[in-house]
């Protein structure tokens, strides 16, 4: 709605005056759940059947597009991404293991690996599932790092007594506190850098999928492609989080993510 | 033998009639001391010696065994409390705060009092990682951000990124920790060291006057323009440009109180997980922490609401949004009164009043975007909840949403 129109014509009843001069397809592109009005809106005389059975991962929305492009064309060329289903699932099959393609919505699967950059965030982005997927992660990296071996235990003596520190103290010992002085953030910054995650996001096929775009179609590692390929990796976990559960979520966490990183994991854990 | 002085003694620490901490009592050879103490000193060496539970190591008092087993002091004088850098762990047994911080929480018996004392310690109090709660607020700060994302999310799914930073933030960020850690009753040492109380939250104040240390002053961003994933990715869960300092790194730095009770809270949460388990750790946190009632419609700030509504609607096919009167009444006086609603054909998305009529479309504008964002789903289950669930009849998928609109 333009903010110049003088005032009188808010008061106007026609509506027609005010919508702004768009091309005249009223389509109707909605998902399942976004009932804004109990009652359905009303449809334009000029309703575009084929718009409106599109899914939204495929294209962005009608009212958005403007005609013609007016800027011109990027620095460092177009850069293409992909478009096939069946190249996204393979790609969720070989993360997931076997099934991997149905462990998420069609909606949600594209949407995890759209990065805002894509298409000006009109088609969705994964932001929000990359928050959560990332608080996921680092939960089940504390908790790895606590479990796992350590080198630097509290010393003993022979005879297995704790030995005393500088001042002459034993700190209270408890089976369930070992493992604590493993639990750092510069431990956790090495476990969760984006040198490390971004090969196990390109051993997926994660790079060939995520939906972004450069700054540079020519210079992906410039235009920062491990911080995009870190952001859909951990959105793809908060994403089957939230549609599946923790619990297949934390497996994931260990099994795809920590597993690689050189984590090892009980069978009860 | 020299005597202390009293300001040495911390004896404004602690109550007047409260008999001396036994630890210190073994000093009592450089002190004038009371008949009192020595029977205090010679009730408390017999209940020191707990046996030795299967797996637990109990620290035992200075003035019984350490003499012993000391390697560095060449006399047999264990070295006096003030000097240890915080009490030892076998203190916590002998502490009536720890005892009713306990019960208060609502905490069972079997969690130990150790490890509630080990949380009150800031690692600029203690640097010794054994000691203090550095590692164990950093396990209960991922468990606290993730508990309360999931249920944010869940439960408020199209809520935009800013508010989804401020609402974490009002519910487990810094002051709201420190004003948790206030309500428990949790009460500060002036100094830390070894023969302050156990149940009293130990850190290095900053001295009178100083600044705050340059690891917890505000640092410029490294960019000018710090965008929204960069700090879900790079920085915290409350959205700050910059990463917070490591609990470690704050070992010889005073600190404000708020960081430290803080640092408390995060540890408790912690300390409960690994002693009693996540199912626990779930109830505490659905009591203490969710129970608190956070208005989020307040959050939200507008700059164009009505540019924004309008990309909303074309996002999502509806028809443009057009602002139309509903009433007005004292045009031509001194307090007008108008109500402007937005409409997207017949629908009302939303409604404002104002003294303007540009205030009053802005208003209406505002109160459609809250519609939208402030959606809330009946019935939520949250990822956690199937956790070590056998039972998975119960989830329901979370509605995902794609995105708040960017204009």
């Amino acid at each position: 709605m333009a903010s110049r129109r003088p005032i009188r014509s808010l008061i106007s009843t026609t509506a027609s005056s005010l919508r702004p001069a768009q091309p005249s397809k009223c389509s109707l592109v909605r998902t399942a759940a976004c009932a804004f009005a109990t009652i359905s809106p009303s449809r334009g005389p000029e309703y575009d059947t084929e718009a409106a059975d599109r899914p939204r991962w495929q294209q962005t929305p009608p009212k958005m597009m403007a005609p013609f492009r007016i800027r011109p064309l990027a620095k460092g060329g177009v850069f293409k991404v992909n478009e096939d289903p069946r190249k996204l699932d393979d790609a969720y099959i070989r993360m997931l293991g076997p099934g991997g393609d149905k462990v998420l919505g069609d909606e949600v699967k594209w949407l995890a690996i759209t990065h805002k950059s894509f298409d000006h965030g009109r088609r969705g982005f994964n932001d929000r599932l990359a928050y959560l997927g990332r608080r996921i992660v680092e939960l089940q990296t504390s908790q790895a790092l606590i479990s796992s071996p350590q080198e630097n235990q509290w010393p003993r003596d022979s005879k297995g007594i704790p030995a005393n520190d500088e001042f002459g103290r034993k700190p209270y010992l408890h089976p369930a506190l070992n493992g604590l002085q493993g639990l750092t953030d510069e431990a956790e910054g090495l476990v969760l850098s984006k040198t490390r995650l971004s090969p196990i996001a390109e051993r997926y096929g994660l790079d060939k999928v995520t939906r972004w775009k450069p700054r540079r179609a020519d210079d992906l590692q410039g235009s920062g492609i491990e911080s995009v390929l870190m952001t859909s990796l951990y959105a793809i976990v908060g994403a089957v989080a939230l549609e599946r559960g923790g619990e297949v979520a934390n497996k994931v966490v260990q099994d795809k993510i920590l597993a690689p990183l050189g984590f090892t994991f009980s069978a009860e854990s | 033998m020299q005597r202390i002085s009293i300001s040495r003694c911390a004896s404004q620490l602690r109550a007047p009639r409260r008999p001396a901490c036994p630890c210190a009592a073994a000093n009592s050879v450089r002190r004038s001391t009371t008949p009192h103490s020595h029977r205090i000193q010679a009730r408390c060496q017999s209940t020191v010696a707990i046996p030795d539970e299967g797996g637990l190591h109990l620290e035992i008092a200075a003035n019984s065994g350490a003499a012993a087993t000391r390697k560095s002091r060449p006399s047999s004088q264990p070295l006096p409390l003030e000097k240890l850098p915080s009490p030892h762990p076998s203190a916590a047994e002998r502490s009536t705060k720890l005892h009713a911080l306990r019960s208060r929480l609502s905490l069972p018996p079997r969690f130990p009092l150790q490890a509630l004392a080990r949380t009150l310690v800031h690692a600029s109090a203690d640097p010794n990682p054994a000691f203090n709660n550095a590692s164990l607020s950093i396990l209960g700060r991922h468990l606290l951000g993730y508990y309360t994302s999931e249920w944010l999310l869940c439960n408020y799914p199209r809520l935009p990124m800013p508010v989804v930073f401020a609402a974490v933030e009002a519910y487990i960020g810094p002051k709201a920790l420190a004003t948790i850690a206030s309500e428990w009753g949790i009460e500060a040492a002036a100094e830390p060291g070894g023969e302050v109380d156990s149940g009293l939250l130990q850190f290095k104040r900053i001295a009178s006057g100083d600044g705050l240390p340059e690891a917890l002053r505000r640092q410029a961003p490294w960019k000018w323009n710090v965008t929204t994933t960069h700090k879900i990715m790079r920085t915290d869960e409350f959205g700050s440009t910059n990463a917070p300092p490591s609990p470690h790194a704050l070992q010889k730095t005073p600190v404000p109180m708020e960081e430290a009770a803080q640092s408390f809270v995060r540890a408790l949460i912690g300390a409960l997980h690994v002693h009693l388990g996540s199912p626990l750790v779930k109830r505490f946190f659905r009591d203490h922490f969710l129970s608190r009632h956070l208005d989020i419609s307040t959050l939200f700030d507008f700059r164009t609401p009505t540019r924004d509504l309008s990309r909303l609607c074309a996002r999502e096919g509806f028809e443009a949004p057009v602002a139309r009167l509903i009433s007005e009444t004292g045009r031509l006086s001194r307090h007008p009164v108008f109500v402007v609603g937005v409409y997207s054909g017949k629908d009302k998305l939303g409604e404002g009043a104002g003294s303007s009529l540009d205030e009053a479309r802005t208003r209406a504008a505002a109160a459609a975007l809250k519609a939208w964002y402030l959606y809330k789903p009946v019935e939520v289950t949250v990822p956690s909840s199937m956790e070590g669930e056998l039972d998975t009849s119960k989830w329901r998928p979370n509605f995902v949403d794609c995105g708040e609109v960017i204009v």
